[in-house]
């Protein structure tokens, strides 16, 4: 398929995918964006550049999310051992994709006890980080060099090809919620993959405070944990700026 | 790959008078004695001579942590420290203090089983154990502070998600009645001094690797989840407290609270408990609230929710909010703990003005908590609240103390149940400050010792529950007659084992009980109504063993003995029975070495024995009938005067028991005129050499 032919693709998808946070009519968007369906065409060069080459942009929304209600967790961390031992057969909270440890004492600003902090050293409440299933752009598939984070079906999860998956680390730089894990035995990366659409954390939590639900954006919803510092490699960069440039 | 799952591989070893940092070979080593308590005996039998005081640097702490430790078995939170007990009186005796919380698993994730202290630093020091790397640092900066502090300094530096064991004042001013303590509300009581005595304030792990399960994933979670499905509330209790929509029984004692219209109530904002079905498994955590088991209905629209340890569902401690303990005694407004450290403060009191199950008494369980697990105190499973309320109401403390002393506590506050005297009271336990102070930090034995009071006057006192050696009882005859009884004989401080009790009371009703009781043990006698006992019979006796093995197994696999074992379950479709073989299916599918039901119990019976030798040896007798296991005398009255075997009644007949003893020294195959364990005894569980050693000093039968 020619990138010309991809291009009104990629914008169907974004046009008709629900749950946006901003969701515009398609007037809305083509008069926002400063371009118009002829002035994408005006634009294909760019995207024919290197076929071979065509960088992963994901476009496809996640189908499901894992929701978390902080109030309710009691900190068990069943979840993080359901994840990892269920899916690798080994317990390792450090590689799980649903991430209750880091917050369980202080919360996710660190070590603050008492009144001035969460989790069991402050006022109790534990916030159990899950991954936004991010619509697009996706940083973390976005900062990778190989594409080695892609969709897969059933549920659209954003998932790592550990095939693909040269170790970098460049994903866990460029998810402002820190959620790309690292298998230590393997030298890969990982995250939250659904579990193909039936999660284990879910199942396995004893309080019912993670739910599995219908994708949303919780993009805008969800304070950032840290400043990304991941570089967009050059091609997705170009790329990028073939439909973002004003 | 390794051979086995569970286990991580290594064993951290450090001496602090040399700085030296080692690791041993795990498998190698102490594979037969698994981990937790079976690493502990076998680390102090192989290393520390008979004789040994606790404080003497020779002495050994070691935290042992065993293959489920950090798994997704539930209930697997538990770290056993053995060293030789110092509130065991006259002489320091092996003993075990056990501490939930997060460590047991991040010092797996850091790669070690298990961790053995010896030696003395020359300065205060904490170790700090962040994956392969192990360090002495110094504390000086941290001593003198409470555990609080000395855990968020040291989290600042290894980072936040860090498991600390500390200890507070108490710990460093070797207080026996002390304790170490990790994630805000675990704590291990005795072992505090012993650290204090190493100058050792602190270890610090933080751990990013894995526990690896031998075996198939899908087979793991088969298991997981049928395990989950056997479980009741905290203390295995398998009928809830109230009626519920899906229960066929119900018994009021249960711990089993969760109900329809019982909230969380300090949660923003307020979460229903819920019926909780047993079936759905996503429900389990709303089942317990210990602060209304221990505070009553008034606790409910004070708790925040359940808390406790990695893998459990069960949440044993309840986080409570309480503004009104914080406005008046400037304290924070929440706080947890369970048990015995959630009543530390009230305990300590006879009456509250508002009764025993008002506001004050929660609020004294606040200040109580807030105070002593910060300095680092320990309660001696409430020995130290009993002792106190008889030493005061009887006029001693004031017969003890000088009458300047005696002047400077506010004694009418104590006697109104005011909470705020226990800001008087505690910090002088944790800083040794005045006779009082100095007195109850030693534990029941040395502190009547000093006073020169009669231990026998203890012993026969029905309200006081003290058994032996500086230790009370821990469910004896008030939940499991003559089975009790056995248990607390046995161990050198109180026995810690639930295994008969968590059957006994988990509130299914008798004919229930005795058609599990005829499954388990034989036959239906093993079992009688609680408080309305029959004659010793054997099945009472094959009873006693098996709770004895299953607590040293769970201590040594870390599986939680308060909250097993799963024999029974809250399932009618299954009759009610639980499933007594979980624990051999757990371990051999987590490390890969299948062992049976039979098989893995024979290696309890040899870390028991292990026990046991090590107690004959340092007490140097094989007398252990007439010297060890000692009965006190309340046992044996009925402060009402009721006949014995009548219904109402715990007490039990004295003749009967000293069958009970005949009985289960047969059962375990050990001398009936000694109590000693007979070579072949120690031969049948492969501790030939234990015994060879021990006949070498005539201390086998």
């Amino acid at each position: 398929m020619s990138h010309q032919n991809k291009k009104p693709e990629i914008l169907e998808e974004v046009l008709s995918s629900e749950g946006l946070n901003h969701p515009f009519s398609r007037r809305q968007f083509l008069k926002l964006s400063g371009v118009s369906i002829i002035g994408i065409s005006v634009l294909g060069p760019l995207f024919a550049r290197g076929e071979t080459k065509a960088p992963l942009i994901i476009m496809k929304q996640a189908k499901g999310i894992v929701i978390a209600d902080p109030t309710k967790c009691v900190g068990c961390r069943r979840c993080e051992l359901a994840c990892t031992e269920f899916n690798d057969g080994k317990a390792k909270p450090s590689m799980s994709r649903v991430k209750v440890a880091r917050n369980l004492n202080f919360g996710p600003k660190g070590v603050f006890p008492e009144k001035h902090g969460q989790g069991n050293w402050g006022n109790g409440l534990i916030v159990q980080d899950l991954c936004k299933q991010c619509p697009h752009p996706v940083p973390c598939a976005n900062a990778c060099p190989n594409d080695a984070i892609v969709v897969k079906p059933p549920t659209n999860a954003r998932v790592v090809d550990a095939k693909k998956c040269i170790g970098c680390k460049m994903c866990l730089r460029a998810c402002p919620w820190e959620m790309i894990s690292f298998d230590s035995d393997t030298g890969k990366a990982t995250k939250c993959f659904l579990c193909y659409g039936k999660p284990k954390c879910v199942e396995a939590c004893p309080a019912e405070a993670l739910n599995y639900m219908a994708w949303r954006d919780l993009t805008d919803k969800v304070p950032p944990r840290v400043v990304p510092t991941a570089v967009i490699p050059p091609e997705k960069a170009a790329a990028c700026n073939d439909c973002h440039k004003k | 790959m390794a051979k086995y799952g569970g286990w991580v591989g290594k064993i951290l070893r450090v001496n602090l008078s040399t700085g030296r940092i080692w690791t041993e070979d795990t498998i190698e080593k102490y594979k037969d004695f698994l981990g937790g308590t079976g690493i502990g005996y076998k680390v102090i039998w192989d290393e520390v001579p008979a004789g040994t005081k606790s404080f003497d640097p020779v002495n050994k702490i070691i935290f042992g942590v065993g293959p489920l430790a950090g798994t997704g078995a539930p209930c697997n939170g538990r770290t056993a420290i053995t060293t030789l007990w110092p509130t065991c009186w006259p002489k320091a005796l092996v003993a075990t203090g056990h501490m939930g919380g997060q460590f047991a698993a991040e010092l797996k994730y850091a790669g070690y089983d298990s961790i053995v202290i010896e030696g003395k630093a020359d300065h205060p020091v904490w170790l700090s154990v962040v994956d392969k790397k192990v360090e002495i640092k110094d504390a000086r900066r941290l001593w003198g502070q409470g555990i609080r502090r000395a855990t968020i300094e040291i989290s600042q530096e290894i980072g936040p998600g860090a498991a600390v064991a500390a200890i507070g004042q108490a710990g460093e001013n070797l207080v026996p009645m002390s304790v170490v303590m990790n994630s805000y509300s675990h704590s291990a009581g005795g072992v505090g001094a012993v650290m204090g005595s190493k100058n050792l304030k602190a270890i610090g792990v933080r751990g990013t690797g894995s526990v690896r399960i031998a075996g198939k994933k899908e087979e793991w979670e088969k298991l997981i989840k049928l395990h989950l499905s056997l479980l009741g509330a905290n203390n295995q209790h398998v009928v809830p407290s109230s009626p519920q929509p899906w229960a066929e029984y119900y018994d009021a004692a249960s711990r089993w609270k969760g109900s329809r219209g019982k909230m969380w109530g300090a949660s923003t904002p307020a979460i229903e408990t819920g019926t909780c079905n047993p079936h759905d498994l996503n429900r389990i955590a709303y089942r317990t609230n210990n602060a209304v088991h221990y505070l009553g209905d008034i606790a409910w629209k004070y708790t925040v929710r359940g808390n406790g340890c990695t893998g459990c569902p069960i949440r044993c401690h309840t986080m409570i909010k309480v503004p009104s303990a914080a406005a008046k005694y400037g304290i924070p407004e929440v706080g947890q703990n369970t048990c015995g450290g959630l009543n530390f403060g009230r305990s300590f009191f006879k009456t509250f003005p508002d009764g025993p199950r008002g506001m004050t008494g929660i609020e004294a369980c606040m200040v109580g908590m807030y105070m002593s697990d910060d300095y680092g105190i320990w309660c001696n499973y409430s020995q130290l609240q009993r002792d106190f309320q008889k030493l005061y109401y009887e006029g001693i403390i004031k017969s003890k103390l000088e009458e300047k002393e005696f002047k400077s506590y506010s004694w009418d506050k104590y006697e109104k149940g005011d909470p705020s005297f226990l800001f008087e009271l505690l910090p002088r336990i944790a800083l040794k400050e005045g006779e009082l102070g100095t007195a109850l930090g030693l534990g029941t034995g040395y502190l009547l010792e000093r006073w020169s009071l009669s231990e026998e006057e203890w012993k026969k006192s029905h309200g006081l529950n003290y058994w032996k050696l500086g230790h009370p009882k821990h469910h004896s005859n008030e939940e499991a007659g003559q089975c009790g009884v056995i248990i607390n004989t046995q161990y050198n401080r109180d026995p810690q084992c639930h295994s008969h009790a968590n059957f006994t009371r988990n509130g299914l009703p008798l004919e229930i009980l005795k058609r599990l009781a005829a499954e388990i043990w034989g036959t239906p006698d093993a079992v009688d109504t609680v408080g309305a006992y029959t004659p010793m019979n054997t099945g009472k006796a094959k009873m006693a063993k098996w709770s004895l093995l299953r607590k040293e197994l769970h201590d040594s696999l870390s599986l939680c003995n308060w909250m097993g074992p799963w024999v029974a379950s809250p399932l009618k479709e299954r009759g009610y029975r639980g499933d007594d073989s979980i624990e051999s299916m757990l371990y051999s599918l987590a490390t890969g070495d299948k062992k049976n039901r039979q098989e893995l119990d024979q290696v309890a019976e040899r870390i028991f024995l292990l026990h046991r030798a090590l107690t004959i040896r340092d007490m140097g007798t094989k007398e252990m009938r007439t010297q060890h296991d000692t009965i006190p005398q309340w046992v044996y009255e009925d402060p009402s005067h009721r006949p014995v075997y009548t219904k109402g009644t715990t007490h039990l007949d004295k003749e009967d028991v000293k069958l009970a003893m005949d009985m289960y020294y047969e059962e375990m195959g050990w001398d009936k005129a000694t109590g000693a364990p007979t070579p072949e005894a120690y031969r049948k569980v492969g501790l030939g050499k234990v015994s060879d050693e021990l006949d070498k000093k005539g201390l086998l039968p």
